[in-house]
């Protein structure tokens, strides 16, 4: 069986107007298998995003290229739903409107959307704000917004892309909980970006370690601590430490 | 706390009002400022009789509505034709290159300079009035249009597309709604300003209107006269501004709520 997601020796190459060269990925290679919860971590801001949206068909690679399920990805599309860092909702529609768009765009009927996304709206919590609109609700609402506006639209993969990283910390941490929370009541591939060494322990099924610029994979190593876990856990403690020391060698 | 602010603010817009109404009665009451300013009282006094006898041939309130009718067929065309002009030359890459070079020639072009031309293609109707009109509205909502359009993020279009809109459908979903802000802030400078140009527009030969009395009053040499159109020019100017801004906050809720 194909893996949900295969990555193979992608490169991207920025080049600027001047002419300068910037390679920010270079031959980089991995596979998510069907309900995985991988996190690419690394240090920096060197080329997580770009990955993440080349995978989402925002981004086009300089070589190589991204499968999905066997098939070339080539653009954007509701089966590869992203979670941005900068949350971008529609700030136009209310919460409910942003939540159901996709099954609007698709032409389901209204009655049939709205309960959809009802159901999505309670799993994240914001139930009583469906006719908010984005400017009148806090940062880690607008968060919540943004990953139950993904779900609807049932992608085969969920990517997020530091979605907590402009979160305070303790959002963050009541976040990184829901998500974890939600993805064991509705299975789904999702690729997870960070930076945040605990962030990605405390998520991940299997971690894939990115070098700084260019990026290419350092290590890939599977998480096999129960759950839920414990940012305090000797075991979770010694992990971190041996990713940590990991990154401080290769510098 | 938000209430008592505004009412802070209404507070000192009446003051400034109030103020400037003191400064010009008081200085007219001086012999040598009387000369070059009537009394505002006078003022006051003329437009008021004006709604009962006529001024020239007719009532103020008729001249006031001729005028508007002037400005709103002026400036319903060049709604219709600015949003469409401004859309056709921004959103699509042919129309772009087909309309962008029209547009830039035009737009620093002032009202006044199409007097001459609007006389010699539609005569010193009612027409050319319209004319002028429409030619200073509409250029100021096509700009208002087109960077309402390029103000449209990419990723906002990114992530529609993610959200599996098709291409055809990206124009009504997105980039129309988030152009919707900036297309009302055109047209409320635009009806400012369709108002202003009426005086030009009158210019034209008529008998009637607003601009005509300020025309009227300098031939007559009726200093009065002219305050009070002025005045009233002043006045309707703002109405219609707050009548825009009126329907903006009901159509575009999203986007004032925040504010």
């Amino acid at each position: 069986m194909s893996s949900m997601i295969e990555v193979k020796n992608v490169r991207k190459l920025f080049v600027n107007e001047e002419g300068e060269k910037n390679e920010v990925l270079k031959n980089v290679s991995f596979h998510v298998d069907k309900n995985e919860f991988v996190v690419i971590f690394g240090p920096g801001q060197c080329g997580k995003t770009t990955l993440l949206n080349i995978i989402a068909g925002l981004e086009e690679a300089t070589d190589g290229e991204v499968l999905k399920m066997g098939e070339t990805v080539s653009g954007p599309g509701p089966d590869r739903a992203v979670v941005f860092q900068d949350i971008l909702l529609f700030p136009w529609l209310t919460v409910m409107q942003n939540v159901e768009y996709s099954m609007k765009v698709r032409g389901m009927d209204s009655r049939m959307r709205r309960e959809e996304a009802g159901k999505y709206i309670d799993l994240v919590g914001l139930n009583g704000f469906e006719k908010a609109y984005p400017v009148q609700i806090s940062g880690g609402m607008k968060q919540r917004v943004g990953i139950a506006r993904a779900y609807c639209t049932k992608p085969d993969v969920m990517l997020m892309d530091e979605p907590f990283g402009a979160l305070d910390a303790q959002t963050r941490y009541l976040m990184q909980d829901e998500v974890i929370r939600i993805s064991s009541t509705e299975k789904r591939t999702v690729v997870f970006v960070t930076n945040n060494v605990e962030e990605a322990i405390y998520l991940a099924d299997r971690i894939i370690i990115m070098t700084d610029c260019p990026s290419t994979v350092l290590k890939d190593i599977k998480i096999d601590l129960p759950r839920p876990r414990s940012y305090v856990d000797p075991e979770f403690l010694s992990l971190r430490k041996e990713i940590s020391a990991m990154l401080n060698r290769k510098r | 706390m938000k209430k008592r602010e505004s009412l802070r603010k209404s507070v000192w817009t009446i003051i400034s009002l109030v103020t400037l109404f003191l400064i010009w009665y008081l200085g007219s009451r001086n012999e040598e400022l009387g000369r070059l300013m009537p009394d505002p009282v006078e003022v006051l006094k003329f437009i008021a009789a004006g709604f009962v006898a006529p001024i020239g041939k007719k009532l103020l309130w008729e001249h006031i509505l001729w005028s508007l009718s002037r400005v709103l067929i002026g400036y319903v065309l060049a709604c219709i034709v600015g949003i469409l002009l401004g859309f056709a030359a921004s959103w699509f890459k042919v129309g772009e290159a087909v309309i962008r070079p029209f547009y830039l020639l035009l737009r620093s072009i002032p009202s006044l300079a199409w007097i001459p031309l609007a006389i010699l293609w539609f005569g010193i109707g009612e027409k050319s009035k319209y004319f002028i009109i429409f030619i200073t509205a509409v250029m100021i909502i096509m700009t208002n249009v087109m960077d309402g359009v390029k103000a449209v993020s990419p990723e906002l279009l990114g992530v529609a597309r993610m959200l599996g809109t098709k291409e055809k459908q990206l124009f009504v979903r997105v980039v129309l709604p988030c152009a919707v802000p900036q297309i009302f802030n055109g047209l409320q400078v635009a009806v400012g300003s369709a108002w202003a140009a009426v005086l030009a527009a009158e210019m034209v030969r008529s008998s009637e209107g607003v601009g005509w009395i300020i025309l009227a009053g300098q031939s007559s040499m009726n200093m009065v006269q002219i305050f009070a159109g002025i005045v009233v020019i002043g006045m309707i100017g703002l109405l219609l501004a707050l009548l825009i801004r009126a329907a903006e906050r009901r159509l575009c809720a999203w986007n004032v709520r925040g504010k």
